[in-house]
């Protein structure tokens, strides 16, 4: 339980120690990847919770959005279209849905357990 | 509703699972924490920046402001020496003939030396003559010189001098028995006026019919006019 809020704890650290810079161009890049890190973060919370979690899924997912993403925006950049809009929004409303999801699943369990609670004590 | 079995704790793909959510969840935080700090650095950056220009637009208004307050100044100043130049331009030749009449005031009063062309009058006794009882009917009386002066300076003599001794504004003439003392010195006849100025007016103005020469002539003077091309005559400075 403690795991992933160690990670991400320690990846922050990480984050906010390195001093790599990196040209401004890609910092677009770089907000379409905490996105898709995001959507793919709480897409994983959310099968774990539907009980349809996969390792390879989850993994692959993770990465391959995270460079889809950064691909869409590169090659917008490219073309001169806004293109990372496209992941953005995908991303934005795949992230709700899943925050979405995840909220009733925790509801219903919290339910679940009051009601068996009450049936203890009553 | 969905109910949620416990999860079998198979200890091999726990802990894969473990790693695999360590993995994703420390290159999220990395992710995040990172462009949280590029952001950071850019606001900095951009905020120096805005600093930056922000007192660098201060300065250039300063600097305007500055090279406005210049540029009237200059205007003015430009407009002043205008003026000048302009007043200068219709005094200049004010300025000329003042210069001119200065000189010739200078040379009135004596206090530069004098020299140019000129005449010189001698005024000599006459020979003695026994017909005659009264000796003044024959020598020179200082009112022979005084008339001679007078008609020099009317016709435009710019200075005269009587036996070398320059005549200042203020120079007096007196009769002394047989001398004539000028200015406080003594001097015995013949009396040698010399005057600079334009010979020929002079001497006409001095030869005009019944004018001086002839009145000196008549008091029995010997009158000799001289026209000089060069007389010389020292400034009163340093005679004295």
């Amino acid at each position: 339980m403690w795991l992933p809020l160690l990670g991400l704890i320690l990846g922050l650290s990480l984050g906010l120690l390195t001093d790599i810079q990196i040209p401004a161009i890609y910092e677009n890049y770089l907000s379409i990847a905490v996105l898709a890190a995001l959507d793919t973060l709480f897409g994983g919370i959310r099968a774990n919770l539907q009980q349809v979690y996969d390792d390879k899924v989850f993994l692959s997912g993770f990465f391959f959005n995270i460079a889809l993403a950064a691909g869409l925006a590169f090659l917008g950049v490219h073309l001169g279209v806004d293109l990372y809009l496209a992941a953005i929004f995908a991303f934005g409303v795949r992230l709700f849905q899943n925050i979405a999801v995840i909220r009733r699943i925790l509801i219903v369990k919290w339910e679940e357990r009051h009601i068996k609670k009450d049936e203890n004590t009553v | 509703m969905m109910k949620i079995p416990l999860q079998s704790k198979k200890n091999n793909k726990f802990t894969r699972k473990q790693l695999i959510i360590l993995i994703v969840c420390i290159t999220t935080g990395f992710i995040i924490g990172y462009s949280y700090k590029l952001t950071k650095n850019h606001e900095k950056i951009n905020n120096s920046y805005i600093d930056q220009e922000e007192s660098y637009r201060e300065d250039l208004i300063d600097q305007q402001e500055r090279n406005k307050e210049l540029a009237e100044e200059l205007n003015d100043l430009q407009n002043r020496l205008r003026e000048y130049e302009k007043s200068f331009a219709e005094n200049e030749v004010e300025y000329e003939h003042l210069i001119e009449e200065a000189e010739k005031l200078r040379l009135l009063l004596g206090i530069i030396p004098a020299q140019g062309g000129g005449i010189q009058v001698t005024l000599k006794d006459n020979e003695y003559n026994p017909n005659s009882t009264n000796p003044n009917e024959y020598i020179v009386h200082e009112s022979h010189v005084l008339s001679v002066i007078n008609e020099l300076k009317i016709s435009g003599a710019e200075s005269i001098a009587i036996n070398g001794q320059r005549l200042k504004s203020n120079s007096y003439i007196r009769c002394n028995g047989p001398v004539i003392t000028i200015d406080g010195k003594q001097y015995p006849a013949p009396f040698v006026i010399e005057a600079v100025g334009d010979s020929k007016t002079l001497v006409s103005s001095l030869k005009i019919v019944g004018g001086v020469f002839d009145q000196l002539l008549s008091d029995n003077i010997v009158v000799t006019i001289e026209e000089k091309n060069l007389i010389q005559m020292p400034s009163i400075n340093d005679e004295a």
